[in-house]
């Protein structure tokens, strides 16, 4: 190779990586440019007063603060239907699972981790059809359903770091408690899961960070633009992902779309800080190994 | 610990299990299970011609089909040279600050919502593209196959740099001990070392920008027709399906959609196998 | 005539159907060192994990025959009792120190909590003398609630034995228990390891030579996956040999 072929080679790549971090870099720009001025209060609790709206007293009809709660209960609710499945199912793989049942297992687990989001809340809607035509009459597209789809969207996630946290361990950490006497459950209890609790912990939080940016599954189950604070399972609910989609697409006038740009930063914060407090629980996680070993 | 107790765990665990993997046969089955009316009546052969029309039962697909190809081949073509080349300089070239930060920025990338990338897409980009093609909505395949490049950009870096970082260091040593430069350690030897992830990465990326809805619903134009240019407005699977989901319940246009699902859930299906193929679905679990 | 604790007939031991134990044949005595040397890989953990059956937990790993251990005054087969009672009365020790993330006395005291132990004075008093018998009391008595992370490897691997032997198990295993460790750390174990034998059966699997000598009453080889009985006296022309 030629010293000037391997200059290009050089070149490209350093340009390549400059691009993308410019890329990124205007497009967040752009986002806060737009965006600053319109991060106030009015932008959350709109005409009412804060400390009303935020005690429920009133209802915030013109602000962002139904699509924040929305959007906090469904990531509250979707972990609560995922985390006890997916850690259980995820102990059961690394623990349990037999080496002929563990090929069909993965598989299975493979495609639903690779499946469209869409495809689940395709799969949320149909089931509320289904549930509609043949249990009940009242159930439409809804929260319930929406925290059940996004609760099937992350599950693969949690049961992969379940999983590989406990197949990862060294042998000898794994016998520490069979060698003292521990039962395989006690072991698991007692020593697995409290040894990999931090990266547990990080797992589900990225899942939480994919419950709060989804916007494709709730739009088909149940989001809808106008609906204030979600009073039961059964209601319909406002969602930040899903308001930034609908502005969007409609908005009326430049205020609105100011608005727009603020539930954009918002959201983006929440994200940020759910990737970078797992980010963080994960160095700690690596750092307890390396002590250990 | 009492052994019923035990038992009864094992129990919860297997249930767990069994309910998890038992979500992805569910959703085949109701995929089949809302399509299959279509299927039986014999006039599956209509969504694979090109008409969409519902008023005169048209509900060709063969449009939606080929702009989810177009859009995501486009956006795989954009990013793959970036991807090798981020990824070589984040674990050949600059091993020190820059590199470090580069995989940082990559790694927040991943953390920003697909939603926000199309909303900044369509008050940044999209204006653009309409100055230079200088007609239409500037909302075209083009704009869409950007954002959606710009999308699965981290997953192929991540995962072309941790292929990259498997190589085997006495292979490198071997490799600088002979002189080489990194240049030609990465020709030389990395790459096709690693050939079997890169194409992994590029399988994994596939995957991801057929799936993905928010982009193309935001910016692809949703135009019911094949694509002819760049500048054409184009319509995807996963966008069909957030468009028609609206409809009434029982008219055959809802049942569509349930076709593209099929088509969507089979190809992720092919995905998941060629990428088993391939052997580098390791890696990926344990990211 | 010596009392014989652990009896071993015909284990086989098969790692992915390669044989690792052929036809194995042993008795260790009871209370008293039985140290077993032997060229490297050729199965001396795995014969350990076969005593307290955590060869269980090891994928691919199969054991056939029977091994039989005294309890009170009867030979019982290991694979009739429970697996977690055999092992509270099998203890073992690992190359490596594996304290678990928790504080010294959570550590020590962890046996008991797997027994369901929970009257905090007799824990108490149960975990001191513990201590005191592996001596290490002197040097942590004053920060028990620090992380055992944070102590020496000697202090680390002492700690396991004490942990280990808080359920006063009747054997005690140990994986050639110094190799980690620096010369000071491993006298320390093995002046440990003599005031042991009083009170339980140990079985050591070593390469150090010198130090099998001086502590060991029976000396075991483990060659082609057969035991032979070593002569004290023999022990460095063996490992001449071997090395």
């Amino acid at each position: 190779m030629n010293r000037f072929v391997e200059y290009q080679i050089k070149l490209f790549c350093w340009i390549s990586g400059i691009i993308l971090i410019c890329t990124i870099g205007i497009l967040l720009a752009f986002l806060l440019h737009k965006g600053f001025s319109s991060l106030n209060l009015p932008l959350i609790f709109g005409e009412t007063r804060p400390l009303d709206g935020l005690f429920l007293k009133t209802r915030v009809v013109d602000g962002l603060f139904p699509a924040i709660v929305g959007t906090l209960l469904l990531i509250l609710t979707s972990i609560i239907w995922a985390i006890p499945t997916g850690v259980a199912a995820g102990i059961y793989l690394a623990e349990y699972c037999n080496e002929k049942w563990k090929p069909g297992f993965n598989l299975l687990l493979d495609i639903l981790a690779g499946i469209p989001s869409i495809l689940i809340g395709l799969f949320g809607f149909a089931v509320s059809v289904f549930l509609h035509k043949h249990l009940s009459e009242h159930i439409y597209p809804c929260f319930l359903i929406s925290s059940l789809a996004l609760a099937c969207l992350v599950l693969p996630y949690i049961i992969r770091t379940t999983e590989q946290s406990l197949v990862n361990l060294p042998f000898f950490i794994k016998t520490t408690g069979l060698a003292l006497g521990a039962s395989r459950l006690q072991n698991i209890l007692l020593i697995l899961i409290p040894y990999n609790l931090s990266r547990i912990i990080s797992g589900i939080i990225l899942a939480i960070g994919r419950c709060a940016e989804d916007a494709a599954v709730i739009m088909l189950t149940g989001a809808v633009a106008m609906a204030g604070i979600p009073d039961s399972l059964l209601s319909r609910y406002e969602a930040l992902p899903f308001y930034i989609f609908y502005i969007s697409s409609d908005y009326n006038s430049q205020e609105e779309l100011m608005k727009g740009f603020g539930a954009c930063i918002i959201l983006l914060l929440i994200c940020v800080f759910l990737f970078a407090l797992s980010h963080i629980l994960k160095r700690r996680a690596a750092k307890r190994f390396a002590i250990h070993i | 610990m009492k052994p019923s107790i035990e038992k009864l765990a094992e129990k919860g665990f297997l249930f767990s299990a069994l309910f998890s993997v038992s979500i992805t046969i569910l959703i085949f089955f109701f995929m089949v299970f809302f399509s299959f009316p279509l299927f039986k009546g014999g006039d599956i052969a209509k969504f694979f011609t090109l008409e969409w029309n519902p008023y005169e039962s048209g509900f060709g697909i063969v449009p939606m089909m080929a702009g989810t190809g177009i859009i995501a081949l486009l956006a795989l073509l954009i990013a793959t040279p970036f991807g090798i080349g981020c990824s070589a300089l984040i674990s050949v070239f600059s091993t020190g600050y820059f590199g470090r930060f580069l995989r940082k920025v990559v790694e927040f990338m991943t953390g920003i919502p697909t939603v926000i990338y199309g909303f900044v897409a369509i008050f940044l980009l999209v204006p653009f593209i309409r100055e230079i093609f200088e007609k239409g909505t500037g909302m075209c395949v083009l704009s869409a196959s950007i954002m959606l490049a710009l999308l699965i950009l981290p997953t192929i870096i991540l995962f072309i740099s941790n292929a990259f970082n498997a190589v085997p260091k006495n292979y490198l040593d071997a490799a600088d001990s002979l002189g080489a430069t990194p240049a030609q350690k990465l020709v030389y030897i990395i790459i096709p070392l690693a050939w079997k992830g890169i194409i992994s990465a590029l399988v994994l990326a596939a995957g991801r920008a057929v799936g993905d809805t928010l982009i193309s619903l935001m910016i692809a134009g949703n135009a019911l027709q094949i694509p002819k240019g760049l500048s054409d407005a184009a319509r995807t699977l996963t966008a069909h399906i957030a468009l028609i989901i609206a409809s009434d319940y029982e008219s055959p246009e809802f049942k569509s959609i349930f076709v593209c699902g099929l088509i969507l859930f089979i190809f992720t299906t092919l995905i998941i196998l060629a990428l088993r193929l391939l052997g580098y679905l390791k890696i990926l679990r344990n990211r | 005539m010596k009392k014989i604790k652990i009896r071993i007939n015909n284990l086989n031991c098969f790692y992915k159907k390669k044989p690792v134990l052929k036809d194995l044949k042993g008795e260790m005595e009871e209370k008293a060192i039985t140290t077993i040397i032997g060229p490297s890989g050729v199965g001396k953990t795995t014969l350990l994990m076969a005593i307290n059956r955590l060869y269980e937990s090891i994928p691919d790993c199969r054991v056939e025959g029977k091994v039989e251990i005294k309890l009170n005054t009867k030979y019982i087969d290991i694979h009739k009792l429970p697996v977690t009672d055999l092992r509270k009365k099998v203890g073992m020790v690992f190359q490596v120190p594996n304290p678990l993330p928790m504080s010294i006395f959570k550590n020590i005291a962890f046996p008991l909590k797997l027994s369901g132990i929970k009257d905090k004075e007799y824990i108490k008093e149960k975990v001191e003398q513990a201590l005191k018998d592996a001596f290490l009391w002197d040097e942590v008595n004053d920060r028990l609630n620090d992380s055992a992370l944070e102590l020496s490897g000697g202090q680390q691997q002492r700690l396991c034995i004490a942990r280990a032997m808080i359920m006063q198990p009747e054997v005690l295993l140990l994986d050639e228990p110094t190799s980690s460790l620096d010369m000071e750390a491993a006298l320390k174990i093995t002046e440990l390891l003599k005031n042991l034998k009083g009170k339980c059966t140990l079985l050591v699997v070593s390469h150090y030579t010198s130090l099998t000598k001086e502590i060991s009453d029976n000396v075991l080889t483990l060659k082609d996956g057969c035991l032979k009985i070593t002569e004290n006296s023999k022990i460095v022309d063996e490992s001449s040999v071997a090395n």
